[in-house]
């Protein structure tokens, strides 16, 4: 995946710069708007992150003079919390938004989001280890086994078999499991996956479904070492 | 300005009073000159003796000796004329009837003249007969009203003036004590209040009523201090343990699992600082009198069926259930009804007693439907149950539990009926804690 980064706060700028290029992505950075329109009218990206404050041109406007000639997914970052700039960005062409302070992990997902959308149909039978899920017949099998779901358990592997190996933050399981778009402080996710736990890992001797803390959960096979 | 307004009116007044006494007095002069005038003409018309030329000379010298009045006659016959000038006079009066005043040239003095023709009788051939009479005593009445009208109008307006400041001064006291006491309120000096034993009864009542808007002003103020405290003390406990963890991991060499376990647990704190801000900018924009913008009309059993759903894990593990009761539609934003339910819920399941039953209830009125969730708890005093949905309130100090919650839910709930043109209730009876807010009903755009 092609990142570009336009952001004027160095320290934001950096670690999205590393903590993207871990997860294997190509990344340009831009520091004002007047270089990040540069990179992004003449360079192809998958993905733009933009920053809604920036010296030289701002967020808004760089994004109006990119929608006049490419469709490149933009993903606002908007340091006020007000609805005005939420409606603007989405307005003028961005594809998402993010309201500062937000985690990488929310980020990333959304990016991940951004990028699939409009890709091919998703395969319906996933698997991860020795884990089967089957979306159609709404069925999970482990090492031959048939697992034992209420249908909210069900949705919650599936997501994360979905995306399996990527992190899923709290908030973003409670959105797409439960449709619950807000910062809740329920643990009410944390006792989800604690059921799923028993369920899928529990009776069996490697563990596929992992705490990642402070972020959120991933389903992902992983060696002993790990 | 007093003593303007004052001159003023004085002028008019004296005016006024000039041009009534002039008209009355030329009147008057007319009168008199008719009544002279009418006098003699009744005795040349009717007098029928033979010598009554003689007679009329007679008649007119008697009554022309104190000065003031004068009579002409003119006739062909030089016997009847009578007077100075007796042709002239005839002529000049004949040249312009009515009353004529003239300046006559042997005197200074100027005289009121009216003239009549008497036709010719037995006794005499026709006659012109002219009346005069000084005006120099009417004049001299205008003349003095003139001379003091200035003096008596300026001083009446001096005094006017001055008495008018004067009762203004005294009047205006309490204002300007009123001025004097709202100087010195203050943020520093919020306790000092009008006074009101010294205002008087037309200020009396504005008085009390901007002292009460002072007692309104500084319980917000006395809160929003408390509050700003309250979040310092909240950011204060995840600051500390963030600086006082990082710097015991980096005192001493670590291996990498055990920086790890820093990095995380410092992860989980600044979750928990995030946290706190975003809420607080969300109430900030409530405060700011944001309103709910993307309202749908939907079924409020149907959204609340959806956030109880989310909880049944929970609901599960601590043996708890939930009923909802009754329906109604109103224009919400999902999004947000969601959240406020998800807090009264978690509150219910917080406080409610392993086993028990948690009541979630819609209730439509004619001007606004009410959500509420019940369950049983320990009884709230009266003077808590409002202090509910204060920020950083926690009932029971002593069970505050930090991690899950920190204290702002119930302000949230608030903050979200106040975006739905709505407001909060709690109450506590029989061992039942209802807690609860309701949505105005016109539909906002």
């Amino acid at each position: 995946m092609k990142v570009l980064i336009v952001e004027d706060e160095r320290k934001t700028a950096d670690y999205l710069q590393r903590g993207l290029t871990e997860q294997g992505c190509a990344v340009d950075v831009a520091y004002d708007g007047i270089d990040g329109q540069h990179l992004a009218v003449h360079h192809d990206h998958d993905v733009i992150v933009l920053d809604a404050m920036l010296p030289g041109l701002n967020g808004f406007e760089l994004l109006r003079s990119l929608r006049a000639v490419k469709n490149t997914p933009v993903i606002m970052l908007t340091a006020r919390d007000g609805v005005e700039d939420r409606v603007r960005g989405l307005r003028d062409g961005a594809d998402d938004y993010l309201v500062k302070p937000f985690s990488f992990v929310e980020l990333f997902a959304r990016l991940q989001a951004l990028t699939r959308r409009g890709r091919l149909q998703e395969a319906t039978l996933l698997r991860v280890g020795g884990l089967s899920v089957d979306l159609i017949a709404r069925r999970a099998v482990r090492d031959g086994q048939r697992l034992d779901l209420t249908a909210k358990e069900f949705a919650l592997l599936a997501l994360l078999a979905r995306r399996q190996g990527e992190i899923l933050s709290k908030t973003t399981i409670a959105e797409l499991v439960w449709d619950m778009h807000f910062d809740s402080n329920t643990n009410v996710v944390e006792v989800a996956i604690k059921r799923l736990r028993a369920k899928i890992d529990a009776p069996f001797a490697t563990p596929l479904l992992h705490t990642i803390r402070g972020m959120g959960y991933v389903l992902e096979e992983r060696s002993a070492a790990a | 300005m007093f003593s303007a307004v004052a001159l003023a009116s004085f002028a008019l007044i004296g005016f006024a009073v000039h041009e009534l006494l002039s008209r009355d007095l030329a009147r008057h002069q007319q009168e008199q000159v008719a009544d002279r005038l009418a006098d003699l003409q009744f005795m040349l018309e009717h007098g029928r003796s033979v010598d009554l030329v003689d007679r009329v000379h007679d008649k007119i010298a008697a009554v022309t000796s104190n000065g003031r009045t004068r009579y002409w006659l003119w006739s062909e016959d030089a016997v009847w004329r009578y007077g100075d000038d007796a042709e002239r006079m005839a002529d000049i009066t004949r040249s312009k009837p009515g009353l004529l005043r003239l300046n006559m040239d042997s005197s200074r003095d100027q005289m009121a003249l009216l003239a009549a023709d008497i036709a010719a009788t037995p006794v005499h051939p026709p006659l012109r007969l002219i009346a005069g009479i000084d005006t120099a005593p009417i004049n001299q009445i205008l003349r003095t009203f003139e001379i003091w009208l200035l003096p008596v109008m300026l001083c009446g307006a001096l005094l006017v003036a001055a008495l008018s400041y004067h009762v203004a001064r005294v009047g205006l006291k309490p204002v300007a004590q009123l001025s004097a006491d709202a100087q010195r309120i203050g943020p520093d000096n919020r306790a000092q209040r009008l006074r009101m034993p010294s205002l008087p009864l037309e200020l009396a009542e504005f008085g009390s009523s901007f002292n009460s808007a002072l007692d309104r002003l500084d319980t917000a103020y006395t809160q929003l201090e408390s509050f700003n405290a309250d979040v310092a003390h909240e950011l204060r406990t995840p600051l500390a343990n963030l600086i006082g963890q990082t710097q015991v991991a980096l005192s001493r060499e670590r291996d990498a699992v055990q920086l790890r376990e820093v990095l995380q647990s410092n992860l989980e704190e600044i979750e928990r600082l995030r946290t706190i801000v975003s809420d607080m900018l969300f109430l900030a924009r409530a405060e700011r009198g944001e309103r709910a913008a993307r309202r749908v009309d939907t079924s409020l059993a149907r959204e609340i069926g959806k956030t109880v759903e989310f909880f049944d894990m929970l609901l599960d593990d601590a043996g708890l259930e939930v009923e909802v009761q009754g329906d109604a539609n109103a224009a919400i934003e999902t999004s947000l009804f969601h959240r406020a339910v998800t807090n009264l819920l978690q509150n219910a399941i917080q406080h409610a007693p392993r086993g028990a039953r948690i009541l979630a209830q819609v209730a439509a009125t004619d001007e606004d439907v009410r959500v509420s969730v019940s369950n049983p708890s320990e009884p709230i005093s009266a003077e808590q149950l409002p202090r509910l949905f204060d920020r950083f309130y926690r009932a029971d100090a002593s069970r505050s539990n930090s991690d899950a919650n920190h204290g702002l839910g119930l302000a949230i709930v608030k903050a979200i009926a106040s975006m739905h043109g709505g407001r909060v209730f709690a109450r506590s009876e029989a061992g039942i804690t209802t807690v609860g807010f309701s949505l105005g009903r016109s539909s906002g755009a």
